[in-house]
């Protein structure tokens, strides 16, 4: 196993006859059929463009089936010769460029580290061709969806970011990790946790909790929460990253487990349960992959105001921009048929203000870990 | 006190009120005396049917003095009326007659002879001749301004009579007395034998020495002769500077303007006073004879039907018709529908001469002219005609070092940025700005204390400033072929051009100024008679019927405009284009050989190829409108040099002969 990081620190020449998996053979021949587009269409004199299927809303279908979200068929031509697209194509086969040095090689960096790759001055200009990652991202994204290819499989990451405690053994790179003795940092998730990375040893959690951001998470590993309910305790640090996302369903789908989530009382929070629930818009090519579609919301609900009696002082007034966000996101069509959720975002739309999940400190500094969520969890008191 | 009071001869009046003739200022005085003959001159050519040459000499005598000397290829000048026209002040053949003419008053050449007699005490010499065979006649004129009336000096007062041929020529030279007795001998190539001279068969020479200041710039003699040549394309200019360079503009075409009709007055277009006055002088017996006989466009019926307005019989005798009823018949002329007046009387240029004399004086890329039809304001015919060159380089950036040098010698403006502005037409404050800042001089640098090392320095800095885009348009204006100088704030040609939104035509144009851009309009105005603001014929009245005629023709060449810099924006759009994409193609083709190791030259090759294509097919198809675009839908009387935005059009025109598309 773990194939890819089986090169040795050699000269770059050597490197590049480094051992080709059938994956990074197929992503190759993907990348060369890009070129190879692009030059068919050249010589015969037509102006050459690529397809880039669509990843925005209007693209995207939520399958009430499958409970996840999956990309339409429409497809964004990306052209050559249109003066408001020739910068991104260009930008498209740079990276495309930069993915098959890396597999050539043998290597993986991050998205970060391929905008370095491939930023120069272009020839004869003082025009950069990338002005900084923010140019980058979306189009590795692009090339990620028009080759049908996964970011591990364009040998690139993102950086780590999200944690994990729990029950767990696994075997990272080939390193096997007991996530019950992480201390108070926990197993940072990697951005890649496919199976030739990531194997799994034994796991003896019943479930998993899930939570917004390191500074909750760290109140449920400080009052060992897990090792009291038995479950894993992740957090992703607001939006989760895919790896965190990856590592979920992995652990939902090969385990077993139940997933719960603790998130803020607010649209962002709403849709962060989204993401993990049902897959993202910008993402929904991967949805197949991330989605879990039975994971469960534990709070912050709007009743919980009440519920807990919480101090007027603690909440925090919605914003125009949260009340346009939280009525777009009640029109989405896997919230739009259920009632309890569209009863959930009135509430707080009537409430007028938002909770984060810390302001259940404001009661006790572990009334979240000792009340609030066994509570919940022992009532089976969730949205869906 | 009652002893005191006597009469003032016209004489005595204006030598006090010589302002009032264009003699204010020394400067002044030398382009009004040089324009007064030359427009004399060139009236005189034309009615006798001769295509005229015109030599003009202004030679320093002494500091502040200048001796001034115009000679034409004329019909030349009775010798019984030579001191009558060079030394009465309002005595000329123009003033009671409608008919298209540069001079009308009568005053002009005289009270030139008059200020340069009373600056420097120099007589006026004239010398004529009617034809080759005959003798040439030369006096010495002075005008004695109590009485008004001419004085002989030479020869005891009887003028000096000179017979034809060598002997003729002898006496000249003696008493240094100066005559062009020959046409100048065009060049030729080095191997053949030039032509032999031609003699000069007739022509009237005037020299006078006045008080007068040399300077070059705007409203100067030079520019007036410009102009001047511009408007006149039948006419050629030989002129001799006072630093001894000789200008020659060579006519373009051998085609005299077609000979001026001369009209009898509209009746709209005559006042109470000089209906009096008219119908004192008639010599008809009845009023209905007076109406037809007096005035155009006035039969007999409309004659009855005036009188029947006015109350007044048909038949009743001119002698009998009372004040009141003179008025009536006034306003009974205005009641009545009377038809325009003939337009015949008006000589237009033509559009086509328009363009030759514009493109022969003016560099430029693009040349469109327009001649209005004949219209009428107050009973005056009058026609309008519009021409307009576009592009070429500001004078400042032709300027050679030693005509600088000159001109920052020669000026009285008191800072740098004033004589940028006063010497270089159309050259804008920002302009003078931008080139002050680039010389790095301050604002308030005086121009009389440059040092040889700062003008070096100005004259790089005004050649590598771009100073088109501050650029005024410069509007030339003419009355009768005559262009016009000063005032150009109260001109009504100047207020219309102001009016006007260029911007639709594609210049820049801040609210109520004229716009900017290496724009140079020209506006013609000719009539029987025009409304001039003053006597010194500087600024054209606003009448609301020939502001309406300037505005349409000004739209007309500004649409032609319009279309060319649209069009020209268009092809520089496609540039562009080409350009983003060019840029790309590089970094495009090196990507996809490495990724399917193709070769990167030939990838490179097709995409270039493409990219040609397609910017040019795209940019082709449709304009801004949505129209398409075809090459030769400029319609008639256009002249464009040259279409190519790559090459370099200015160097091109320097190096070889334009290259000219009419159609």
């Amino acid at each position: 196993m773990a194939k890819k990081k089986a090169k040795k620190p050699t000269p770059a020449q050597q490197a590049r006859k480094a051992k080709l998996t059938a994956k990074d053979k197929k992503t190759l021949n993907s990348l060369v059929g890009l070129a190879d587009g692009v030059f068919k269409q050249a010589s015969r004199g037509r102006a050459p463009y690529i397809e880039v299927p669509s990843r925005s809303l209007s693209n995207v279908k939520y399958s009430p089936t499958k409970k996840i979200i999956e990309m339409g068929s429409s497809k964004n031509k990306r052209e050559l010769f249109n003066l408001s697209q020739a910068r991104t194509y260009m930008q498209t086969l740079l990276v495309g460029r930069g993915c098959k040095e890396l597999i050539e090689q043998g290597k993986t960096t991050s998205i970060r580290g391929l905008y370095y790759l491939l930023k120069h001055t272009i020839d004869g200009t003082r025009e950069e061709t990338f002005n900084d990652q923010g140019d980058c991202d979306p189009v590795i994204e692009d090339v990620e969806v028009a080759l049908n290819a996964l970011r591990e499989e364009l040998h690139v990451y993102a950086s780590n970011r999200g944690a994990m405690v729990g029950n767990i053994q696994l075997i990272d790179s080939g390193d096997e990790i007991d996530c019950s003795r992480m201390g108070s940092g926990g197993y940072a998730i990697p951005s890649i946790v496919e199976e030739e990375v990531m194997q799994f040893v034994k796991c003896d959690a019943d479930f998993i909790l899930h939570v917004e951001k390191d500074t909750v998470w760290r109140r449920f590993n400080e009052d060992k929460f897990w090792k009291e309910h038995n479950c894993i305790l992740t957090h992703g640090n607001g939006q989760p990253p895919r790896g965190v996302r990856r590592l979920l369903s992995r652990l939902h789908n090969e385990l077993g487990l139940p997933i719960y989530c603790l998130l803020d009382n607010d649209p962002w929070g709403y849709y962060i349960y989204s993401v993990i629930k049902q897959g993202s818009i910008n993402l929904a090519y991967e949805s197949r992959r991330m989605a879990i579609p039975s994971a469960k919301f534990i709070g912050l609900r709007s009743r919980d105001y009440e519920l807990c009696e919480l101090n007027p002082s603690v909440t925090i007034k919605l914003s125009d921009n949260d009340i346009k966000r939280a009525n777009q996101i009640a029109k989405y069509p896997w919230f739009e048929k259920k009632k309890r959720w569209q009863a959930e975002i009135k509430k707080m739309l009537s409430n007028g203000f938002k909770l984060e999940v810390e302001a259940l400190i404001s009661k006790d500094i572990s009334y979240v870990t000792q009340e609030y969520v066994p509570e919940r969890l022992a009532q089976g008191n969730f949205l869906d | 006190m009652a002893a005191k009071q006597r009469s003032i001869s016209v004489s005595e009046f204006f030598a006090k009120n010589r302002h009032l003739l264009g003699f204010d200022n020394p400067r002044k005085a030398l382009l009004t005396t040089v324009k007064e003959a030359v427009d004399n001159s060139l009236d005189a050519c034309e009615e006798a049917g001769i295509a005229p040459e015109i030599w003009v000499n202004i030679s320093q005598t002494e500091p502040d003095r200048f001796k001034v000397s115009i000679q034409d290829n004329g019909p030349g000048i009775l010798k019984k009326q030579i001191p009558l026209i060079f030394g009465k002040l309002l005595y000329g053949s123009k003033f009671h007659r409608l008919r298209m003419s540069r001079g009308q008053q009568g005053i002009g050449i005289s009270a030139a002879g008059m200020y340069g007699m009373l600056t420097t005490g120099k007589p006026v010499k004239i010398v004529s001749k009617l034809s080759i065979r005959k003798p040439a006649h030369y006096y010495e004129l002075q005008i004695d301004t109590k009485t008004n009336n001419p004085q002989i000096l030479n020869n005891r007062g009887d003028g000096l009579d000179i017979p034809a041929g060598e002997k003729g020529r002898v006496i000249m030279a003696k008493k240094n007395i100066e005559w062009e007795a020959y046409y100048p001998v065009p060049e030729v190539e080095e191997d053949q034998t030039p032509p032999n001279p031609v003699e000069v068969r007739s022509g009237t020479r005037v020299t006078l020495e006045i008080e007068a200041k040399y300077q070059r710039g705007r409203g100067s003699v030079d520019e007036y002769l410009e102009m001047t040549a511009i408007a006149n394309p039948h006419v050629t200019l030989h002129y001799l500077d006072p630093d001894g360079a000789l200008h020659t503009y060579a006519r373009s075409t051998d085609q005299l303007p077609p000979e001026a009709k001369e009209i009898k007055p509209h009746p709209y277009g005559v006042e109470l006073g000089r209906l009096v006055t008219m119908l004192k002088e008639t010599k008809e017996g009845t009023i209905t004879q007076f109406l037809t006989s007096s005035f155009s466009r006035v039969s007999p019926a409309v004659a009855r039907r005036i009188c029947e307005t006015a109350d007044v019989s048909t038949r009743s005798s001119v002698k009998k018709i009372s004040r009141d009823d003179a008025d009536k018949i006034y306003k009974a002329i205005q009641k009545t529908k009377i038809k325009a007046p003939s337009t015949d009387c008006i000589a237009p240029i033509g559009e086509e001469l328009l363009l030759r004399g514009l493109h022969q004086v003016v560099p430029g890329e693009f040349y469109v002219a327009a001649t209005r039809p004949p219209s009428v304001y107050r009973g005056n015919p009058f026609q309008i005609e519009c021409a307009l060159a576009y592009g070429g380089q500001n004078a400042a950036q032709k300027v050679s070092m030693e005509l600088l040098e000159r001109l920052i010698e020669e000026t009285d403006a008191r800072t740098l940025r004033q004589f940028l502005m006063n010497t270089f037409d159309g050259l804008g404050a920002d302009s003078a700005d931008k080139i002050m800042k680039a010389g790095e001089f301050g604002s308030r640098q005086s121009p009389a204390k440059l040092k040889q090392a700062e003008i070096e320095r100005l004259h790089d800095s005004m050649k590598n400033v771009n100073v088109s885009d501050g650029q005024a348009m410069q509007v030339l204006r003419y009355a009768n072929r005559v262009p016009l100088q000063f005032k150009m704030r109260d001109c009504a040609i100047t207020q219309t051009v102001m009016k006007m939104n260029w911007r639709s035509y594609g210049l820049s144009q801040s609210r109520g100024n004229l716009p900017s851009g290496p724009v140079r309009v020209m506006v013609h105005v000719a009539s029987v008679w025009v409304p001039f603001t003053s006597e010194s014929k500087e600024a054209i009245a606003h009448y609301d019927e020939i502001q309406k005629e300037i505005r349409l023709g000004l739209q007309t060449v500004g649409r032609k405009l319009g279309m060319f810099l649209r069009r020209r924006q268009q092809v520089k759009k496609e540039g562009e284009r080409r350009n983003v994409f060019v840029r790309y193609l590089g970094e495009v083709a090196q990507a996809v050989s490495d990724l399917n190791g193709c070769d990167k030259d030939e990838i490179y090759n097709h995409l270039t190829r493409v990219a040609r294509r397609i910017t040019k097919e795209a940019d082709t198809k449709l304009d801004d409108r949505g129209n398409r675009i075809s090459p030769a839908d400029y319609g008639s009387n256009v002249l464009i040099i040259d279409e190519d935005p790559e090459s370099e059009l200015t160097e091109q025109l320097e190096k070889t002969a334009p290259q000219k598309k009419l159609f």
